[in-house]
């Protein structure tokens, strides 16, 4: 049984990475949960995840040099699936093969969490969200971060994907925010989430190649992450129509 | 706002205006850049945005469009998309003569934050303000503005449709 989650924000610099990590952590202590590192211009998820120095990543695998389970690794009591970050990497990856990387990873996990690219400049890009059942949107309190999210989602329920709710993300003013939330909630399908306010301790762990959890479990920031975990209601579907379903996707033979 | 005409200093199209914001604090510009959305599909593409600086640090907003000022103008000038930016310089003596509108004052981060989504500009611009500058935090303000706009988001929002269904076929997905 499994669900699949992009998570998403139409804009850089959100802390998409650090969710999909902080979230994957904590949905890990219910589910068997597998992240994928579906960035495949702009990958982040390998310094978050202390796997900066393998050799075999995704890239490899959509470049058709590595087989998925070559390029799977444990931490932090998840399945993690990093890709790299070299050019080269990227122009050999043929992105088409993600529908064969989830549909075969979907077969031994109950949740994948596709950290998806900051854009929706290119069809890759697009991908993540297109294959995924449902979107997480991780948005800041800020009008271009909020218009992007709100493209974010237009495009994701415009290809057939649903949206589980919204994280507002890096947030500085509290009471500010109390007053914007409900507002952005009227624009968004799915419920908020939870609130997860700007700190030092997160980009203390991104330094130290740590998922938020694991480096402060503790921390104010930590507990919102769960917060936003538990609020998910996962909507398990069969493990061999989903796989069925990427692998079916409709996607073009050229680039 | 009546700004006086000042000399064209550089002019590009660009999507993301962090280096044009970045640039007018880094030359310490005093003048104003002129934002113009290149993205047809958004109604509010009428009229344009312009943003005076003095000394690098970001002080009036206006757009010729809406008419509006401060940081309701700021709502009507951040929009995704590409923008044409035109940046002028200007003697401070013809600058003076508008720098005291307050109606049309902005917190000197505001714009690094609500156009360009940079925090960390936002910060540098800060701390590069006079003090007084500070005093006011209007983000929240053109947060909820923005918000409260529906039309404007009914717009954003019907242009993104349109351009998924429209790139569907491009992209060769079956919606």
């Amino acid at each position: 049984m499994v669900e699949a989650f992009a998570v998403a924000s139409g804009k850089g610099g959100t802390g998409k990475t650090t969710t999909t990590m902080a979230l994957g952590m904590a949905l890990a202590e219910e589910y068997d949960v597998t992240v994928i590192d579906a960035d495949t211009g702009m990958a982040n998820v390998l310094f978050h995840a202390g796997l900066a120095a393998v050799e075999t990543t995704l890239h490899d695998v959509l470049a058709g040099k590595a087989t998925v389970e070559e390029a799977v690794y444990d931490r932090f009591g998840m399945t993690v699936v990093p890709c790299g970050t070299s050019l080269s990497g990227f122009k050999e990856a043929e992105p088409e093969r993600l529908r064969d990387v989830v549909a075969t990873l979907a077969a031994e996990t109950d949740i994948i969490l596709l950290d998806s690219p900051a854009t929706l400049g290119s069809r890759s890009a697009v991908l993540p969200i297109v294959l995924a059942d449902r979107l997480i949107v991780v948005v800041q309190p800020t009008i271009p971060s909020l218009s992007d999210a709100m493209k974010v989602q237009e495009y994701a329920t415009t290809y057939g994907t649903g949206v589980a709710g919204v994280l507002f993300n890096r947030v500085t003013d509290d009471a500010a925010i109390d007053d914007i939330a409900p507002k952005a909630e009227r624009y968004f399908e799915g419920e908020t989430l939870s609130t997860v306010a700007e700190s030092e301790t997160v980009r203390a762990a991104r330094r130290a190649g740590e998922p938020l959890l694991a480096y402060a479990p503790d921390s104010p920031a930590a507990e919102a992450y769960r917060q936003a975990a538990a609020s998910l209601s996962v909507q398990a579907r069969d493990a061999g129509t989903v796989a069925d379903r990427f692998r079916s996707a409709v996607i073009p033979d050229e680039l | 706002m009546n700004v006086p005409q000042g000399r064209l200093r550089r002019q590009r199209v660009v999507t993301d205006l962090t280096t044009p914001l970045e640039r007018a604090l880094d030359d310490e510009l005093t003048g104003y850049i002129r934002l113009e959305p290149q993205d047809t599909l958004l109604l509010d593409s009428e009229g344009a945005g312009v943003l005076t600086f003095d000394r690098g640090i970001p002080r009036l907003v206006y757009h010729t469009g809406t008419d509006n000022g401060g940081t309701a103008a700021l709502t009507d000038i951040a929009v995704a998309g590409p923008c044409r930016v035109e940046l002028y310089e200007l003697d401070r003596d013809a600058l003076d003569e508008i720098q005291e509108t307050p109606e049309l004052a902005v917190d000197p981060g505001a714009p690094a934050e609500q156009l360009a989504g940079d925090r960390d500009l936002a910060c540098r611009t800060r701390e590069r303000a006079p003090e007084d500058d500070t005093a006011t935090d209007p983000d929240h303000d053109a947060v909820s503005a923005f918000l409260d706009d529906e039309e404007r988001i009914a717009e954003i929002k019907d242009a993104a449709r349109a351009e998924a269904q429209s790139r569907a076929s491009d992209w060769g997905f079956d919606i």
